[in-house]
């Protein structure tokens, strides 16, 4: 292996593949910082670009975008409270409070060098572990991927709001949209009114735009009129705070072992990585309060995790063919394209080049870190701008990258309408976040359950029948009940003092009625 | 300035001057082409390697447009309501175009359009893992017959290609196993070799290469004979069923395009995909290529529609 890594270091370090690697790098995070425009649809718009290309140039670009566009979802969701991507919703959460208090540009940073750290160690899991890994991504069947799904699920009981029954419209909400289109299952129509655009579903990045960047628009048009000039200033830099990297560690080390398995588990991506992370840092934390509010650590749970994700999400494509999200099933057509056959032989065979590719995603996370640093202080000047001119401008970007992913004029509408719902549930204090991750997880759930309770012949059985899914349960039920254990061992425990460490009693709540 | 301004002038005059009476000079501007699946993906990464070639033997630019959505219907419509001038043609694929409208009201009927040229056959494969009890396709059929719905087959979905050909196995056979849709072929290939299902039916061009590598054991192919990348795997028609079945993906236009520009451009794609280059191109995708002109790109069409709508009227694959 060692002689094929020193092999593909010279292809690498030519001129023309680091001027790729750049420049990928560069347009991913612009793509990944644009509502809408996410890395599948920067990688495929390219693939036919590179034909004539040479393949490290090509993929070197790819892998640039890649990591760049990971990132790049982070900056919008912390600035302007706009996930980017589908993989920044969880970024959202911690990040933008983080700029409320004027620590934007800290925020950045953390979601930077998190971003770079988690995209390296799944580099570095692609290039050692690439054998052992792929063999644990068959294990997933059916079955693990559902429990894996309802393990996401009961993530979202976290994100409720202080009144539970508003996150749980919210989720329910998400659970209806998502079954919007044809079964997959049966063939039927569900909830398509007749409506050809729809029977193929509500594609994630048309809802996620729609909740989540119309809203803020409409707000900031609100706002303009009625805040004086130049108060936006405030929001930033005033409350400049040296970040505390040291204490960052282990949730990098966590971040990072998950966004790894979550990654080459095949049908899950960045969204359910950063998702889970996040929900693991907070639940490992002393002062769970903090999250939410614009805690560091939030910031660099999710953004490590969902760059982790990255190259791991190839180990099942590079070495079996079975890509583990939308953008490595992108990659290996842009790899096929380019004569790479996936498979072992891709090691042996084509090893230079192949290498070559598992080196960039690790040189990319690297130039990332320096691109990104550079860029930090420009984007954040977003912040200045004055919200009469945002507002707008963020209409206009997702208008139209909402219409580049199907070429679809619809998409666009439906984008505007789901705008106004998301409008209106923020002015009703409806959290956002459950329904969203409701529409990516509901229907993996009900697709895999289906597909296992066919295969096991109807027999509840087959749920339980392996390791990994019993393991997946276990977790399961811990994640759900573990607030309620607390909650009656504070009890217990301190009756007399003021329970001002408590876990918030709605937890609680909230899943008692789950 | 002037003088180019001049030409520039000269030139839109005479061609429009000679562009009404006749047809003779198609192409004489760019040429759209509708592919009704994503940007990235396996029909459209097909239809950009062939249109780089197509180019040079129409003699037009032709721009491909992702209309993706409902399964391929969305692009279907727009090319079936395209002004039948021969400027917008689209890759049609089988069996969505034909099955969608059988099995739900569509804005397009097969009728509207004219097929232009088939461009790849992309045979059904069965596939069981290599460590499947199963080593040919009769010892599948033995067990089905015996333990009726014990088998599990993943297939791309309710209606693909993959999932009418188990359907019309089973009806031929006389057995009954159990279906499991996936989304995509790559799923229904992670469950088999991660022997989460018994047999896995896909395309023949995404089982070669597993095949080679002993991932996986092919049993049947539904080709008319052994496509030359897979020459030791038996057709259906060898082992006794009267089945040929795939995915076709080719080049049709809007019914009502003239028959010369019909024939200039079957004409065109029949040259290109001569070319060694792109026989390169396409091997590197495992595309099974299969040339076919207008009329009997027609006939193929005609009897596979036929069988389809036989298939659903005694034996509906999907819930209405």
């Amino acid at each position: 292996m060692w002689e094929n890594i020193l092999s593909a270091l010279p292809l690498l370090f030519s001129p023309p593949v680091l001027l790729s690697m750049a420049v990928g790098t560069t347009l991913g995070v612009f793509i990944g910082a644009l509502p809408g425009l996410s890395a599948t649809m920067g990688i495929a718009v390219l693939i036919p670009l590179t034909f004539t290309m040479d393949p490290l140039v090509a993929l070197g670009m790819m892998a640039g975008i890649y990591n760049g566009a990971m990132y790049g979802g982070a900056i919008p969701a912390i600035l302007l409270r706009i996930p980017g991507t589908p993989a920044g919703i969880a970024t959202v959460f911690d990040g933008h409070p983080m700029a409320k208090k004027g620590q934007g540009l800290e925020a950045m940073k953390i979601a930077l060098t998190s971003s770079a750290i988690g995209g390296s160690v799944s580099a570095l899991a692609l290039l050692l572990l690439s054998p052992p890994l792929a063999a644990m991504a068959l294990k997933f069947g059916p079955v693990e991927v559902f429990w894996l799904a309802v393990f996401g699920l009961a993530a979202i009981a976290v994100l409720l709001s202080d009144v539970p029954v508003k996150g749980l419209v919210s989720a329910c909400l998400g659970l209806l949209i998502g079954m919007v289109g044809i079964d997959s299952m049966t063939g039927n129509e569900r909830f398509t009114f007749n409506v050809m655009e729809l029977t193929g579903g509500i594609n994630i990045l048309v809802l996620l735009t729609g909740l989540y960047a119309i809203p803020p628009a409409l707000t900031l048009a609100q706002e303009a009129s009625l805040i004086k000039k130049g108060s936006g200033k405030d929001k930033l830099g005033s409350n400049r705070k040296t970040v505390a990297w040291t204490r960052l560690v282990p949730t990098w080390c966590r971040a990072s072992v998950i966004g790894v398995i979550v990654g080459i588990i095949p049908g899950t991506g960045g969204n359910i990585a950063a998702m889970l992370s996040w929900n693991e840092t907070r639940r490992a934390a002393k002062d769970k309060s903090r999250f939410g509010k614009g805690a560091p650590e939030g910031v660099a749970a999710a953004e490590c995790a969902n760059n982790a994700d990255n190259a791991a999400s190839l180990i099942p494509a590079l070495t079996l063919g079975i890509p583990g999200s939308t953008v490595s099933a992108v990659i290996l057509g842009g790899l096929l394209v380019h004569g790479m056959l996936p498979g072992p032989e891709l090691f042996t065979r084509s090893a230079p080049v192949t290498y070559g590719f598992i080196l960039a995603m690790l040189v990319t996370s690297i130039m990332l870190f320096i691109i990104g640093r550079l860029g930090a202080r420009l984007f954040i000047n977003v912040m200045y701008m004055p919200p009469l001119m945002l507002a707008p401008i963020i209409i206009a970007l997702t208008t139209v990258g909402v219409f580049a992913i199907n070429n679809s004029i619809f998409d666009v509408w439906l984008m505007l309408l789901l705008g106004l719902v998301g409008w209106g549930m923020e002015r009703l204090q409806i959290p956002l976040a459950p329904a969203v991750l409701a529409v990516i997880l509901g229907p993996i759930a009900e697709s895999n359950l289906r597909r296992a309770m066919l295969i096991g012949g109807h027999d509840t059985g087959i749920l339980f029948s392996s390791t990994i899914a019993m393991v997946m349960v276990g977790a399961i039920v811990l994640t759900i009940l573990s607030p309620l254990i607390r909650k009656v061992i504070a009890t217990l425990t301190r009756q007399q003092k003021r329970q001002s460490t408590d876990t918030t009693p709605r937890m609680a709540d909230g899943h008692n009625e789950t | 300035m002037k003088n180019s301004l001049s030409k520039i002038l000269l030139v839109f005059g005479t061609t429009t001057l000679i562009a009404s009476p006749a047809l003779a000079d198609y192409p004489e501007r760019p040429v759209e082409m509708i592919v009704a699946y994503s940007a990235g993906g396996g029909t459209d990464i097909a239809a950009r390697t062939l249109v780089s070639y197509l180019e040079e033997h129409l003699g037009a630019d032709i721009t491909v447009v992702n209309r993706p959505g409902a399964g391929g219907e969305v692009g279907f419509t727009e090319l079936a309501s395209a002004k039948p001038d021969g400027y917008t043609i689209g890759f049609i694929n089988t069996p969505n175009v034909i099955t969608i409208p059988i099995q739900r009201d569509t804005r397009y009927e097969m009728e509207d359009f004219t097929p232009v040229a088939s461009v790849i056959d992309d045979p059904a494969g069965f596939n069981v893992h290599p460590d499947s009890q199963f080593k040919t396709l009769e010892d599948l059929i033995e067990y089905a017959k015996a333990h009726p719905g014990d088998i599990s087959y993943g297939t791309t979905g309710v209606g693909s290609d993959d999932h009418l050909a188990a359907l019309a196995l089973e009806r031929q056979a006389g057995v009954q196993m159990t279906h499991v849709p996936f989304p995509g072929s790559s799923d229904v290939r992670k469950a088999l070799m991660g022997q989460h299902i018994d047999l896995g039916i896909f395309n023949m061009g995404e089982a070669s290469r597993d095949a080679a590598a002993g991932r996986i054991r092919t049993l049947a192919q539904g080709a008319e004979e052994r496509w030359e990348k897979a020459p030791d795997v038996p057709t259906l028609k060898e082992q006794g069923y009267d089945l040929v079945i795939g995915s076709n993906r080719g080049i049709a236009v809007p019914a009502g395009v003239p028959d010369e520009i019909i024939n200039e451009l079957s004409q065109a794609i029949a040259e290109a995909m001569q070319e060694e280059e792109f026989q390169a191109a396409a091997d590197k995708q495992s595309l099974p290529l299969y040339y076919q002109n207008p009329q009997d790109y027609q006939k193929t069409l005609n009897t596979t529609q036929e069988r389809f709508q036989a298939l659903w009227d005694e034996s509906p694959w999907a819930e209405q």
